[in-house]
């Protein structure tokens, strides 16, 4: 090769390199920039400050950008109004939310996916499953979890139930101490879904889309939750409120509830609060299997660059080693950083630990469209059957019924 | 603290601001007014615009438009999956393919979505006619127990006696009280276990009632809010009419020997109609469309207990079906209409207003 | 117009022109109500006063409660342990005195534009014959029927597209306008029973139209604005869904509605703080409800009362 050339090649590789490692980082804008972040996290649990206070560290490290955090009310009301803005023309820069969103949000195409924009591969795969569709990631995992187990006061329960015989045998107990065994929220389909896994059932089909709510698994489940219920397990009617205040004033010797409040049960319980799996059904010998999910960023469809990378910059900042463990002290929240996940913080404490033995069978919450219909079929049914207005035959074919009458409203 | 004390001074500009912007248009609106109406036109009627051009314009930007835009969208099919730019009128969707003919045309090209209001399920199971027939069954119990509950309470309160004013102000507070804490507070008394209702009902020996998971008991449950809330809103409004009627009446009546119930029927009741009809109108407008009762009590949102209004917000915001929301909202806004002109029509209440 | 806001009233003929002289029509002669008729009707009036009080000292209850408990079996109104502290937390920790502010600022000028503007519309519909008159009357009777979900989302874009997100200024203008149809038909009806020999005989002294206006039919009316401003007033004061759509995701500027729904989480309700917030933010509408009762209970006319 002549020396020009082998000059011109060599310069052209220079070149080359230097354009590529420059193509993985965007530069980051240097003018005052805004971004609108909303999110649905609570003031009670300390969450929707934890949020703040992220934006505000990464502010203090980068002074030109400023957040303006919301919580438009609460998870249904993002929803709305997101999909309000989009419609409008004008969204938030970042979302903050749960991953059954990326369902309606990739079907009316107002969010992106996130494969390009962030290494995925430093996240816990269970929580990247649940906002996978159509072979993408819509949404950058912050905490890992969301889901369902069995919380128990120590003083009234020194085991908690492995399985549901026990839990039987143990509720007669309680009840002669006049002390309700189980609460949890019956209002809510969101706690039948845990049962229907222990039964062996589950909402959806092999391809993810089409319902299959009337199986004998789910009219086992409706049957189950309707003994508890008559056999005075737990309250002829509870809702997420008298479920939460029962336990938290001793009344109630265990809870279903999610991973979310571990912070206030710890908080008022100390010591004497236990976690673990909600109790393997004993006919099948399968434990409950709640939907996990977590939180995750969503990044709006339509950002300019600039705002764009701020946005992405921001993501890894909040999900970074130092920020996930932050949030596991002050959120007990699991983190979905692997290398988080492996910290000693969380394999020695006692709860974070109960709480990922229960994450480990639980299944990723569908994020399609179509689990909507799943959950506005699962609702009025199952609350016919604890109210005795129907067998549980024929609520899972009532189910079926309406959820397939759904499908084709999806339009 | 801090956000309020440095939120006082930007917040009294805003307000003055803003009634300084609307001065302003104002202003100008009416100018328009006056050069195009006076000038050109040379209108008669020229000061009678100019008083109500502000008001006109006003609803016209804040009603009719928005009234247009969702005439415009209930022609179209948007929902999630054809979100924004991507909703299509369905003549369009028609002409793509073989478009029907004739009125096959008209109701499926046309005006699908108001046809399918009535065909297709309005929530995710019930249909139309059953969630008509309650939201008019919900109209009738509540006119009704108002009419009546405002009736007797103005009855009892039209005479002289001590703690009048008392009884009337505290008969009022329902109505003061911002509706939505209203309508929680009550729902909260609904609570199997920590409401009022079941609290006196097992202390009495009886068996507590499911007043969320219960169909019938959740109507119930709505009609006693509702009822609560809108008698003060009578009570006043009858009490004002009786109050106003010449005492020279009653004493014709007693010396002929009526006793009270025909005295109230034949005195009270007719000269309190012109009153009466109206506020009936109104109220039961009101309650058609009242959505705060209805959807709150229903916390575990029973189909069985939605009304209208409430399957249309449910239908445009949780199922995302805005094309088929539009259509649906329309549907309800002509079927109160045409009761209201109906009733009006049959007891001649404009013809005193409109002379 | 979702909210089942309070009707105007307007004293109706007689007891205005007669003053007290409709006292003998006020209080209809009883001399015959025996003590124990008195009795019952005391009764009564006293069980549907505890009736309509009673879920109020229930929210008082549970904000006197210390903690989150919602719920409890007790029926005492006050409990055992009560103590204000709900209401601190609320005052120190939230920004519940800003949201007060921003809800008073927006009412207040939403009742004077709204006011201002019904007054001078209803004047022309009380006063003058013109085409388009009746057909205008009865569009200010349908846009009551509307239901408040038909206009969120184009309202919202009509907003956004002008700047109006983010500002009191769209909220105010919002709330006025559409509280203007309900007062044209208020104050109309209480112009229709001024006496049209008043204005005339100002005219004839030379006084302009709009000045007749000015001194003669505006303080004449001053019940019945009143009345307007106090309906505006509650409108503005409880209204929620507009609110959250115009005023968006600017917490400076939330209304106490939009505050308090903060407190309410999907799970989670701090039920302690959120009913102090609902009790404080109850009394103000309650005083201006008691003071201008009298206004309220002298009659009303809905455009349809003659004497």
């Amino acid at each position: 090769m002549k020396p020009r050339t082998m000059w011109t090649v060599l310069s052209l590789l220079v070149v080359g390199a230097i354009a590529l490692t420059g193509c993985g980082q965007a530069a980051l804008p240097t003018g005052p920039i805004t971004i609108q972040l909303w999110h649905q996290e609570g003031e009670a649990e300390n969450a929707a400050q934890y949020v703040q206070a992220l934006a505000d560290a990464y502010t203090a490290e980068h002074p030109n950008v400023t957040f303006e955090v919301t919580n438009p009310g609460d998870t249904e009301l993002l929803r709305q109004d997101f999909q309000t803005a989009a419609l409008a023309g004008s969204p938030p820069d970042l979302l903050w939310t749960v991953n059954d969103h990326a369902g309606p949000f990739t079907t009316a195409e107002i969010i992106v996916p996130v494969d390009d924009l962030v290494d995925l591969g430093q996240y816990a795969d269970s929580a990247l499953a649940a906002v996978e569709l159509n072979g993408q990631h819509w949404g950058v995992p912050i905490s890992n979890g969301n889901h369902l187990m069995l919380y128990y006061n120590k003083d009234l329960v020194p085991t908690p139930p492995a399985d549901t015989d026990e839990l039987l045998a143990m509720a007669d107990d309680l009840k002669a101490q006049g002390v309700t065994p189980l609460v949890y929220n019956q209002t809510e389909p969101f706690w039948l879904v845990p049962w229907l896994g222990g039964f062996g059932g589950k909402v959806f089909a092999e391809d993810g889309v089409t319902p299959t709510l009337n199986t004998p698994e789910m009219v086992a489940t409706l049957a189950w939750l309707k003994q508890l219920k008559d056999d005075g397990i737990v309250p002829p009617e509870s809702d997420y409120n008298g479920a939460d205040t029962l336990f938290k004033e001793g009344q109630a010797a265990m809870i279903v509830n999610g991973d979310w409040t571990l912070g206030a049960y710890e908080e008022l319980f100390g010591d004497k609060l236990g976690v673990a799996r909600i109790p393997t059904v004993s006919s099948t010998g399968t434990p409950p299997a709640p939907f996990t999910s977590g939180k995750f960023f969503m990044v709006p469809a339509g950002l300019d660059e600039d705002t764009q990378a701020v946005v992405v910059d921001f993501m890894e900042f909040a999900t970074n080693q130092a920020n996930q463990l932050n949030m596991v002290s002050v959120l007990s929240r699991l983190p979905a950083l692997k290398t988080a996940l492996a910290d000693d913080s969380i394999t020695s404490d006692p709860y974070l630990a109960g709480s990922a033995d229960q994450m480990v069978v639980g299944s990723p919450m569908p994020t399609v469209v179509e689990m909507r219909c799943n959950w506005d079929s699962m609702k009025p049914e199952m609350l016919a059957v604890l109210a005795g207005d129907k067998t549980a035959e024929d609520a899972a074919a009532a189910m079926q019924s309406a959820a397939d009458a759904c499908l084709l409203t999806l339009e | 603290m801090d956000r309020l004390l440095a939120q006082l001074f930007p917040s009294l500009t805003e307000t003055v601001g803003t009634i300084l912007f609307i001065i302003v248009v104002t202003a100008l609106i009416e100018l328009i007014v006056y050069l195009v109406l006076g000038r050109i036109f040379k209108s008669r009627h020229l000061l009678v615009w100019m008083l109500i051009a502000p008001a006109t314009v006003g609803l016209a930007i804040l009603i009719v438009y928005p009234l247009l835009w969702e005439m415009r969208l209930s022609l179209t099919n948007m929902s999630l999956r054809r979100f924004g730019d991507k909703a299509q009128y369905f003549w369009v969707v028609c002409a793509a393919g073989e478009a029907p003919q004739g009125l096959a045309w008209l109701t499926e090209c046309l005006f699908k979505n108001f046809v399918d209001v009535f065909r297709l399920p309005v929530l995710k199971q019930v249909t139309f006619l059953p969630v008509f027939l309650r939201t008019v069954a919900w109209t009738g119990f509540n006119v009704v127990l108002h009419v009546a509950g405002g009736m007797g309470l103005a009855l009892l309160l039209n005479r002289p006696m001590r703690g009048r004013g008392i009884y009337r102000a505290l008969l009022i507070l329902p109505w003061a009280i911002p509706q939505v804490i209203a309508v929680l507070a009550w729902r909260g008394e609904f609570h199997y276990e920590y409401g009022y209702f079941n609290i006196i009902l097992t202390q009495l020996g009886l068996a507590p009632v499911e007043w969320l998971s219960n169909p019938l008991a959740n109507f119930g449950a709505m009609v006693a809010t509702n009822v609560w809330l809108g008698v003060p809103f009578m009570m006043v409004i009858l009490l004002g009419a009786m109050q106003s009627i010449s005492g020279e009446y009653y004493e014709a009546a007693e010396i002929d020997g009526a006793g009270g119930y025909q005295q109230w029927r034949h005195i009270t009741l007719p000269l309190i109609q012109p009153v009466l009809t109206p506020a009936i109108v109104l109220g039961t407008i009101w309650t058609f469309n009242n959505f705060n009762v209805p959807f709150f009590i229903n916390q575990n949102e029973l189909e069985t207990s939605d009304i209208l209004v409430t399957a249309l917000f449910r239908a445009a915001f949780e199922y995302n079906r805005y094309g088929f929301a539009a259509a649906f909202a329309f549907v309800i806004f002509v079927l109160l209409l045409a009761y209201v002109l109906i009733y009006i029509a049959l007891t001649g209440t404009l013809k005193e207003s409109t002379r | 117009m979702t909210s089942l806001s309070p009707a105007a009233a307007t004293p109706s003929a007689p007891a205005r022109a007669g003053g007290q002289a409709g006292a003998g029509a006020f209080f209809r002669a009883r001399r015959g109500d025996s003590p124990i008729k008195r009795l019952v009707i005391h009764l009564t009036l006293t069980l549907c006063c505890v009736a309509t009080i009673y879920p109020l000292l229930r929210v008082l209850s549970v904000s006197l409660r210390p903690g989150d408990r919602l719920l409890s079996t007790s029926l005492r109104i006050i409990p055992p342990d009560a103590s204000f502290g709900n209401y601190q937390e609320l005052l120190a920790d939230t920004d519940f005195l800003l949201w007060v502010w921003n809800s008073l600022m927006i009412t207040v000028g939403t009742a004077i534009v709204g006011v201002a503007l019904a007054s001078t519309s209803a004047y022309a519909f009380s006063r003058w014959r013109f085409p388009g008159r009746n057909a205008g009357l009865i569009f200010l009777l349908t846009t009551q029927m509307i239901p408040a979900a038909m206009l969120m989302v184009p309202l919202y874009m009509l907003a956004l597209r002008n700047d109006l997100i983010g500002s009191y200024r769209g909220l105010i203008i919002t709330y006025s306008v559409t509280a203007v149809p309900f007062s044209i038909w208020i104050l109309k009806g209480y112009y229709d029973t001024i006496p049209r020999e008043l204005e005339e005989a100002a005219l004839i002294d030379g006084a302009g139209r709009m000045a007749t206006f000015w001194r003669i039919i505006l303080p004449l009316s001053t019940p019945s604005l009143a009345i307007v401003f106090l309906f505006n007033f509650t409108q503005a004061w409880n209204e929620y869904l507009f609110a959250r759509i115009i005023l968006g995701s600017t917490k400076e500027i939330w209304t106490w509605t939009l505050g308090l729904q903060t407190l309410q989480q999907q799970f989670r309700t701090e039920w302690g703080m959120f009913s102090a917030g609902a009790i404080l933010v109850t009394i103000p509408v309650v005083i201006l409800f008691l003071y201008s009762s009298k206004y309220l209970i002298s009659g009303l006319t809905l455009g349809s009362v003659k004497g």
